[in-house]
């Protein structure tokens, strides 16, 4: 086995959720946020798979370890210890298949279910470079957005459009909640423990606007 | 997972055999009839060596068991060797310590050094097996165990399924019988319209037709619509009639070596020139249905896997429990003292394994997992 090596000083680590139908495109986002690669010959994700990229907020060292799931029904309750512990989602449908739209409404009541009701959520419309195949409108997308109280953005994991606003937005609005509950608190965010599951704050929906960049 | 009374001797006698398997695995040896990378050079090893250098190549595992004793007593709890995989070069040593192992030895079948006979020797036997008027399917079987010479698998593995019979004089007509049955079961579900359809259904073939343009995408073969169409067909028609599951992805990775296998019996060379085109449409159908049977009959073996609760898979992980209170009751003592769960080491296990990540970078807590 390998020694333990930390790749990296991060003051945050914060678990982020890739959740959605199936071939929406969530290994694609995050394969292209974290290693920059996009394959038009990805297979089915089976089980769970994680992968790790750290980004800088202000001055902070912020990693995100990021899951992603199986789409299919059949895998998410199987999959409940995958939510435990997530600060941040991002709820991908595929603006190519209606169907994908409609099922968000499922996603997101059982990300609520599963999760601290603070869970910073992105709204994510994916393959927005097929625009001759698009089924479901910005506008719808972005009004279901405005209900629900979650972020939004179009993205496209094959041309890397977006992608990494998106990451970077949910993970900027996750330290901005923590840090500004830590300072409440009177503790500095740095001393905050690493590796460890980092309890959103509960005035977070205050802090959230709507349909901040969409595409 | 509370112990519970269910072990019986078979029980008993199937945990020697996986244990001897296991004690293979961890001296760098291999498994009867398990396919490895490895293999010796030296068939009569001198039981005061400590270090072998296996050969590279892919082959056929030889079956060790005889010796193993051998090792077990000389060289007890102080077992080393090194074993190479055939591409990585990774050099694994291991000392295991295991006191157990010595005594589970004792009982290891005895199966005479040199039971494996050249390639041709075994392709006569299989040969001769296969021409009986009633094959044996457990002599068929023994000689499976330590691989089939590839264009026999058509065959061999249609009778090691159950799905062909071992009559000779049978065969023909059953085999006939399904496929038409197949096609019969594909025109009442499969070519229907969706209106005729459950919503369950809809999504059921709509999950499918998601994941068969990605089942083995590196392979071009598989990027035919026509083979992509009938693996649809397959998977579809197998859910339809197994509503206890169902779909479940990850079952179609478990059709697709039964398409190769059968399709080998028609299209010469390297899949990779395969094209579905130069099949005879009735060959094709032929061939689909012959798939589906045999995926049916390797999923009523683990059907329990992907039912609800999965009592398939609780089973395999009390057997792993039972497994490693055997081997290692040091291990499964703390492991119950810090209240781990098996279940949740496989996912997280299952979870290294799938990380891109290597997770020596960010290994998840187990606080992460529910105990």
């Amino acid at each position: 086995m390998g020694a333990y090596r930390a790749d990296e000083d991060y003051d945050y680590l914060f678990k982020v959720v890739l959740i959605g139908d199936s071939g929406v495109g969530k290994s694609n986002l995050l394969s292209r946020f974290t290693r920059n690669e996009f394959s038009l010959e990805s297979k089915s994700t089976i089980g769970v798979e994680f992968a790790t990229r750290s980004i800088h907020v202000d001055d902070k060292v912020v990693k995100a370890q990021i899951w992603d799931t199986a789409g299919q029904e059949r895998y998410r309750a199987i999959t409940s210890a995958y939510y435990r512990g997530a600060v941040g989602a991002l709820l991908v449908y595929d603006v190519t298949r209606h169907v994908t739209f409609e099922n968000v409404e499922r996603w997101l009541k059982e990300l609520r279910d599963h999760t601290d009701s603070n869970i910073v959520i992105m709204l994510v419309g994916n393959k927005a470079d097929l625009r001759h195949l698009r089924a479901v409108t910005t506008e719808d997308a972005k009004a279901f957005a405005e209900r629900e109280n979650t972020f939004f953005m179009e993205t496209s994991a094959l041309e890397s459009l977006n992608v990494e606003n998106a990451f970077t937005e949910v993970l900027t609005q996750i330290y901005r909640v923590v840090s500004r509950k830590a300072l409440e608190v009177g503790d500095d965010p740095a001393a905050l423990p690493k590796g460890q599951t980092i309890n959103v704050g509960d005035d977070v929906s205050a802090m959230k606007k709507v349909g901040c960049c969409s595409a | 997972m509370k112990n519970s009374d269910n072990s019986s001797s078979s029980l008993d006698s199937r945990f020697n055999q996986t244990l001897k398997n296991v004690q293979g695995l961890l001296k760098g040896r291999s498994i009867p009839g398990k396919i490895l990378l490895t293999r010796r050079t030296d068939p009569l090893e001198d039981p005061n060596l400590h270090e072998r250098t296996p050969s590279f190549g892919r082959s056929f595992s030889e079956n060790d068991a005889g010796t193993s004793d051998q090792m077990d007593t000389s060289m007890g709890s102080e077992a080393r060797s090194t074993s190479k995989l055939n591409s990585n070069s990774t050099t694994t040593k291991l000392k295991p310590s295991y006191s157990n192992i010595e005594i589970a030895s004792k009982d290891v079948q005895k199966s005479p050094i040199g039971a494996r006979a050249t390639d041709s020797a075994r392709v006569t036997k299989f040969t001769k097996e296969l021409s009986a008027t009633t094959v044996i399917l457990e002599r068929l079987r023994e000689l499976a165990w330590s691989g089939v010479p590839p264009y026999m698998r058509p065959t061999i593995w249609r009778l090691l399924l159950g799905y062909a019979p071992p009559n000779s004089d049978r065969r023909e007509g059953v085999l006939r019988r399904k496929r038409l049955e197949y096609l019969d079961c594909v025109a009442q579900f499969y070519d229907i319209p969706d209106t005729e359809r459950s919503d369950d259904e809809v999504n059921m073939l709509r999950q499918i037709s998601v994941d068969c343009p990605r089942t083995v995408p590196d392979v071009t073969f598989f990027q035919q619509e026509q083979v992509q169409k009938s693996l649809e067909r397959i998977l579809y028609t197998w859910a339809i009639r197994h509503p206890a599951s169902g779909y479940v992805q990850g079952i179609n990775d478990l059709a697709t070596p039964f398409l190769v296998v059968f399709l080998s019996e028609y299209l010469e060379g390297d899949i990779d020139n395969w094209s579905i085109s130069d099949l005879p449409p009735d060959k094709m159908s032929d061939i689909e249905a012959d798939c589906y049977w045999c995926l049916s009959k390797l999923l009523d073996g683990m059907q329990d896997h992907y039912t609800f609760a999965q009592p398939g898979i609780q089973r395999l992980v009390f057997k792993l429990k039972e497994l490693v209170r055997r081997i290692d009751e040091p291990v499964s003592r703390h492991m119950e003292e810090q209240g781990l769960n098996f279940f949740n080491l496989l996912f997280a296990v299952q979870l290294s394994f799938n990380t891109r990540d290597p997770f020596s970078s960010c290994y998840p807590p187990v606080g992460y997992l529910p105990c």
